[in-house]
This record gives structure tokens, C-alpha cells and sequence, in this order.
């Protein structure tokens, strides 16, 4: 089986940002980026598959600037096979991303596409979903369970109702929820062999200006502190007030 | 080459910093892409695997640390600087003390690791022969074997070469009896480099494992601090082991012992900056948590100026460190790498790494206790993590040489390079501290004999000097390259510095100097940035 990963650089998690003072986009000066972590429990799940099956090839890809191969090397280190890196300066919204991601599957035919579920930086999660319908593929999102049964998945979905399985056939796209897996940490001897596996670089196939535009940054206002309250009595009276009761 | 850090051009050789001002020096901001991988893969271990449990290690539970150090060793952290034909991963010792910085949060896993993949495999990669090397190393770089450094004795710890361990050869083996005392990782070790004399004169160097008929472990020593590292001492009572199991030559495990404690020295300043920044981190989740008078304590002043005096010290042992472990790279890069190539490059930065040790370590014990005033009372209760790293600090400044012996060695050493025209006394005189340093060393002719007959703390105060200088060069260079918080930073760590420095000179020569107006400090967005960050920057 071929597997296809897109990632995204992003924002680490765990730093502070702060917007712009034009508000015109986030102040990245000093801030760590970092793999996007739903994909890379994306990443961590086709290395497993390839660990069950190793006749399976994980080709990683990532959409942006000349730094996304610093994540890229890291997907490479994890397990993944080779990299594709369509290097662009250009600004892309979800669907500019899902056409390069669909011109980069045309070329490799994966069996599977497998990615995270949403970026941690805009939260969008829509690439994938756009990108199934371009390639008019089935797709299974939010998925916390992967399961290959030969020609078919056996995916399982977090939905806000519970769990869902649902089977598809392939190729198909898939997008990893937070539970499918704990990514292994990032082992030095992996690190090492990730800098002798093939990077290709490639320019934008479509290159689709932004649909939607970002009018402005802004940092959400301090929320008041809280107070404590005595009794229910005191509660009631409180929420009262406020007008919520 | 793909992940190999551009270096800076390299500098005029050990004890150079006083008399000339490299162009550009290595800094930590300078780690490349995959390096910074490695180098987060370190903290996050440490951060999900060893701290968790660090109650549970000081309690010595049956087979936590060896199997942290199997965990950490299927990573590549047991060996990462040693060859990759052994087992190894080839990289630079800067490198490998960054990530040991970042696996060092806890104090005992910290000396635990810190042993197994320095002191203990260093001799061996630097004077090893092939069937050593390969028999050995491999073991201990993939943790599937803890090794162990044994040098000190009950009657001789800082005078060294005064053991009374003692080889003699039997027939086909070597048959060893001594105490060695303070053995890091005692419990868990499968192999001992053991220094004894062959007839009671020649200091050689063995290797020893654990197996061997005669060797056997005694009881583990009640420390104050790093409970969950063993310590003990290693009993050799006709110990005996095979004659290829004696390492380099005979009569010159001297150089097998110091120049594993030089790039140990260097290695634990990099294991003493490791829990300063946990301290940080510590204090600052409790400064701002904690409310007195309505606000949190992390808003009020004083408060606010520890955090930037910590980060500030931090900042300047960080700088001096990873700029030294650069130039210790480029003294082996261009080894020819037999053993006496490794042991002119392992020696080349001796001054800088004692430097580094001292440093570091003072500056940890420096972070741990204004670390726990932060805390108040319960800084002073077992409740709060702050008591460990108080505790696991102390020893820092004592082991790997203490401070003291250190402070002996590394003006004596300069001294003797300029003998040798290998340095220069004359300071280069690009700041207050270094014309300070200057004006000391004037006093003093290089001679071959080095400080032998000069007044301790004379010498003392010259190395302080010495050091002071280093430190403060290292962090103006690396403010001047990196600009940002590094400015607010270094001005702050000038203010201790100069000060530091003048006490040191009026030790020496009873004369007071006046201190250079301090230059103004942003401190308060700096607190803000580390209370943040919740750590040094």
C-alpha cells in the first residue's frame, strides 16, 4: 500500500503568540514551529501500518516555505519513506491546499491519504474533507481507529454522538483525531537516517489565489476572574444579576 | 552537510579568550534543524518519563532507573557522541551536552545517564584499542550495560594521583586490590574504569567488569541529595581480569583519568544547567499561582528581579558553555584521532571546560536557592519538587574536582600555556572585567612551573578573574548575534559579573576598584518573558 501524509508546519502548541500590532497576521519572531500534531499522529499511524505490513511506502508532503522541511525531516525520521516538499511563498486557504494536495496524489496514486484532522494554528479542518471531494474519493474523518481489510478500511469515528464505524474502499482519504495514536518519540538513530532519505522539491500545480481573507489578529480579550460564592442562595442571586436566571 | 551546525571560525586555541576577541562565537540559538529535533525528543523525554517519577527514583524502586536508561538508550542517549563502528552515533559532544542539559531536569536520572554515556565510555573512546572499543561500547552506548568511573578514593579524592589501589600482573591476568570511593551508578554497573598503580607507581588505567572474581559492591552510601543515583563504593579484593582489559598504556592512566574528567567537567556544567532550568520553570508555576496581598506573587518586584537575575546567570553558563563545546568539536575534527591526536584535542580547551564547571555549577546552586525562596516555606517543605533540586545541587560544586581544586588548576594551567607560547597573558581588554583580568595576570610571569609556589587564593582569585572574563565575552558576543532578550540579559548578568570581578582582584591585590555604572535593564518585560515561558530564555 502507498500512503500519502500531508503535514503542516505550525505554530508550536505550547507557545505563547501574539498578534501583530497592525493585526496583520501573528508576531512569529523567536517562536518554535513545530509538526502539526494531528499530523503527526498521522504520521505515527502509517508508520505503524508500515510496521504491520512493510511492503507499505509513506510518502510525506508538505505545501509552504523552504522551513517546512525541517518537518518534513521529522516525519522522515518517525519512519516515513521519502518527502515532497511543493515549495511555495504563495498564501493558501483550505481549498488553494486541497487543489496541490490533489495534483500531488494524481502524480503518486497512494492507495490511502492519510492526514490530521485540522491544523492546530487556524483549525480550519477542511483540507481533507475538500480534498476527498476533489479527488471524488470516500473519506472518513475524526478517526481514532484504522483498521485494513484488504482492499477496504475499517475506520473508527469520534462524532459528537459517539463512536461510528464506518468501512470504505480505497483509495480513500482519512483524517486522524487525537486518540488514534501516541506518536513514538523521535528516536536519534531515526533522526539520522531521515537525513539521507529523498526530498523532492516541487513547484505549485494550481496555485489557487485565497478564497477567504483574514481582515484581522487580535488577541481575545482578558477574561474577568471568577469569584467564589458562599451558598446557592448566593449563586442564584449572582447568576440573577447577570440576567442569566 | 545536512545537520551539521555552521561553525564559527575556529579560535586561537585553549585559554585564547583573555588575550584576543573572536569575530563570532558558536551560540546555542545556532543548533540546526534535525539537532533541534534531537534536542526536543531529550525534553520531552524528560519531561514525560523521568520527572513523573521523581519521587519514585529517590525511593530506589527496583529496576525504575535502569530501565529509564534502556529507554533512553533505544533513543541513542546513552552513547550519542561516541563512534557510530561502536554502537555510537558519531555526533559532537555540543550537541550531546545540549541534549544532556535537556535530560538532566532531574538531578539523579541526570549523574545517572550523564556517567553511563560520559565518563564511563570516554576513556575508552579516546584510548580504547579496536577489540575494547568493540567489545564495550557497543553495550553501553545502547544502555543494555550502565558503566561506571572509578578515580577517588577513601584518602585521596582531590589529590588523585595519590591512590593506593594497586595492579600487579599474574601470569594472564591482572590481579587488582583498592576502595574506590564515590562510584556513581555502583548498583547498576556492568563495567568500571578503575585507575590503580602497577607496583604501587605506575597509575594505569583498567576496565573492570562487574563479574569479575574479587570485585564486589558495598553498601549504598545515605546522601543528601540524588537519592535515586546510586552511590558506593567499588570493593576490589584480588580482582581479577584479563590482560587485555588493561586500557592505553601502562603507567599513563593519568591522561585516561583527567581527560575524561576534562570533557566530564564540560559535560556536567551542561548536567548543572539541566536542573537550574527546571528550578526556573518551578518557581515561576508557583510565583504565578501563589497569591499574597490579592496578587500573585510573580507581580511583585523583588520577586519579579530573581527571576531575571536567574535567567541572566543562566543565560551567561549557557553562553560560555555551548561556545566551548563548538570549540571542543573543531579540536577533534581536526584530531587525526589516534590516541595521542584525542588526547591533545581533548586537553586543547582544559581551561574553558574547568571554566564551564565552575560556573555552571554556582550558577545552579545559585538558581535552586533563590528558586526556593520563591516558594517560602513550602520551598522548605518535601511537598514541593523545589526540595529535591535544592538538595541535588549541592553536590555539583564538589564532584568532577570540586570548585576549589578547579580554581587551582585553571590559572596554574594558563600560566603554563603562555610558558609555552600556547596563549597569552595580556587581555585583550574588551571590557571592564577583562582589563581587570589583565591587570592581575600582569603580576605573574608565564613559567613553565605554573603557579606551583603562588598563594591559593591568589591563584583562586586569578582564575575567578579568568572566568569572569570568559563568561562575560561569551554573553556579550552572544547578545551582539542574537539580539532580543539576550541584550536585557547579558547587561543584567555584567552587573553580577563586575562586581564578581572586583571582589576577585581585591582578593588578589587588596586593592578596591570602582565598579562601571550599570547600563539599564528592561526588567520587567524580561520577568514577564520568563514567568511566561516558564524558564530561562
Amino acid at each position: 500500500m502507498k500512503i500519502l501524509v500531508p503535514i503542516k508546519r505550525v505554530v508550536d502548541a505550547y507557545a505563547k503568540v501574539r498578534p501583530l500590532p497592525d493585526g496583520s497576521g501573528i508576531d512569529t519572531a523567536g517562536v518554535k514551529f513545530d509538526l502539526n500534531p494531528f499530523d503527526e499522529i498521522a504520521v505515527e499511524e502509517a508508520v505503524r501500518m508500515k510496521e504491520r505490513d512493510p511492503g507499505t511506502e509513506i510518502v510525506v508532503v508538505s505545501v509552504g516555505s523552504a522551513e517546512c522541511e525541517e518537518q518534513l525531516r521529522k516525519a522522515l525520521a518517525i519512519g516515513a519513506d521519502s518527502a515532497i516538499l511543493v515549495e511555495t511563498s504563495q498564501e493558501f486557504d483550505s481549498l488553494g491546499i486541497a487543489n496541490e494536495l490533489g495534483a500531488v496524489a494524481a502524480s503518486l496514486s497512494p492507495d490511502l491519504i492519510l492526514m490530521g484532522k485540522q491544523a492546530t494554528d487556524d483549525d480550519c479542518n477542511q483540507a481533507g474533507q475538500m480534498l476527498a471531494a476533489k479527488l471524488g474519493w470516500p473519506q472518513a474523518t475524526f478517526a481514532s481507529k484504522i483498521e485494513v481489510l484488504g482492499e477496504r478500511l475499517r475506520v473508527t469515528r469520534e462524532t459528537d454522538d459517539g463512536e461510528e464505524t464506518v468501512e470504505l474502499p480505497l483509495p480513500a482519504v482519512v483524517t486522524a483525531d487525537l486518540r488514534l495514536n501516541e506518536p513514538r518519540y523521535v528516536a536519534l538513530p531515526g533522526i539520522i537516517k531521515a537525513r539521507s532519505k529523498p526530498l523532492e522539491r516541487r513547484a505549485t500545480a494550481v496555485g489557487l489565489a485565497p478564497k477567504t481573507r483574514v481582515s484581522r489578529y487580535s488577541s481575545p480579550p482578558a477574561r474577568p476572574p471568577g469569584r467564589k460564592v458562599g451558598s446557592v442562595a448566593e449563586l442564584v442571586a449572582a447568576l440573577r444579576e447577570r440576567g442569566v436566571l | 552537510m545536512a545537520g551539521v551546525s555552521a561553525r564559527p571560525t575556529v579560535e586561537g586555541g585553549g585559554g585564547s579568550f583573555l588575550s584576543t576577541t573572536p569575530d563570532r562565537i558558536f551560540t546555542p540559538e545556532a543548533f540546526v534543524g534535525d539537532e533541534r529535533l534531537m534536542i526536543d525528543t531529550a525534553e520531552q523525554f524528560s519531561r514525560k518519563e523521568v520527572l513523573p517519577v521523581a519521587e519514585r527514583l529517590d525511593h530506589q524502586e527496583e529496576g525504575l532507573m535502569p530501565g529509564l536508561i534502556r529507554q533512553a538508550g533505544e533513543l541513542g542517549f546513552c552513547g550519542p557522541d561516541s563512534p557510530e563502528a561502536y554502537g555510537g552515533l558519531g555526533l559532537g559532544k555540543n550537541v550531546s551536552a545540549r541534549m544532556l542539559e535537556f535530560l538532566s531536569l532531574n538531578g539523579s536520572f541526570s549523574v545517572t545517564i550523564g556517567v553511563t554515556s560520559g565518563i564511563s565510555q570516554i576513556g575508552l573512546v579516546l584510548f580504547g584499542d579496536e577489540q575494547q572499543r568493540k567489545k564495550y561500547l557497543p553495550k553501553l552506548a545502547s544502555g543494555e550495560w550502565i558503566g561506571a568511573y572509578a578515580l577517588s578514593e577513601p584518602n585521596s579524592g582531590s589529590d588523585a594521583l595519590a591512590l593506593t589501589s594497586r595492579a600487579e600482573r599474574r601470569g594472564d591476568r591482572w590481579v587488582l586490590d583498592g576502595t574506590k570511593m564515590w562510584i556513581s551508578n555502583a548498583k547498576w554497573a556492568q563495567l568500571f574504569l578503575v585507575i590503580a598503580k602497577v607496583d604501587g607507581e605506575r597509575v594505569t588505567a583498567f576496565l573492570v567488569e562487574r563479574d569479575s572474581p574479587g570485585v564486589s559492591i558495598a553498601r549504598e552510601e545515605h546522601k543528601m541529595g540524588l537519592k535515586g543515583s546510586s552511590t558506593a563504593r567499588l570493593v576490589l579484593e584480588g580482582a581479577e581480569i584479563p590482560l587485555e582489559n588493561m586500557l592505553y598504556l601502562e603507567g599513563k592512566g593519568h591522561h585516561v583519568a583527567f581527560n575524561a574528567l576534562n570533557i566530564g567537567r564540560f559535560k556536567l556544567a551542561a548536567m548543572s544547567l539541566g536542573p537550574a532550568r527546571d528550578a526556573i520553570g518551578l518557581a515561576a508555576g508557583y510565583a504565578l499561582e501563589r497569591k499574597q496581598f490579592g496578587r500573585a506573587i510573580a507581580e511583585f518586584g523583588l520577586i519579579r528581579r530573581k527571576f531575571a537575575e536567574m535567567a541572566s546567570r543562566f543565560y551567561a553558563a549557557e553562553s560560555m558553555l555551548y561556545r566551548t563545546g563548538a570549540l571542543i568539536d573543531e579540536a577533534f575534527a581536526i584530531s587525526d584521532h589516534s590516541a595521542e591526536g584525542n588526547r591533545a584535542a581533548a586537553e586543547e580547551y582544559a581551561i574553558e571546560c574547568s571554566a564551564c564547571k565552575v560556573v555552571a555549577t554556582e550558577v545552579e546552586a545559585f538558581v535552586v536557592d533563590e528558586g526556593l525562596q520563591v516558594f517560602g516555606g513550602y520551598g522548605f517543605t518535601e511537598e514541593f519538587p523545589i526540595a529535591r533540586s535544592y538538595r541535588d545541587a549541592r553536590v555539583s560544586r564538589i564532584y568532577e574536582g570540586t570548585n576549589e581544586i578547579n580554581r587551582i588548576f585553571l590559572a596554574d594551567r594558563l600560566v603554563r600555556r603562555a610558558a609555552e607560547g600556547r596563549a597569552s597573558l595580556v587581555s585583550a581588554g574588551d571590557s571592564f572585567v577583562s582589563d581587570l583580568a589583565g591587570r592581575a595576570f600582569a603580576r605573574f610571569e608565564p613559567s613553565e612551573r605554573g603557579l606551583r609556589d603562588a598563594d591559593q587564593i591568589a591563584v583562586a582569585s586569578l582564575s575567578d578573574l579568568a572566568m569572569l572574563a570568559y563568561m562575560e565575552q561569551s554573553s556579550r558576543l552572544r547578545a551582539v548575534q542574537v539580539g532580543g532578550f539576550a541584550l536585557e540579559l547579558h547587561r543584567l548578568a555584567t552587573r553580577w559579573i563586575n562586581l564578581e570581578a572586583t571582589r576577585a582582584y581585591q582578593w588578589l591585590t587588596g586593592e578596591s576598584v570602582t565598579v562601571p555604572p550599570t547600563e539599564p535593564v528592561a526588567l520587567d518585560d524580561l520577568a514577564e518573558a520568563i514567568l511566561s515561558k516558564r524558564g530561562p530564555l
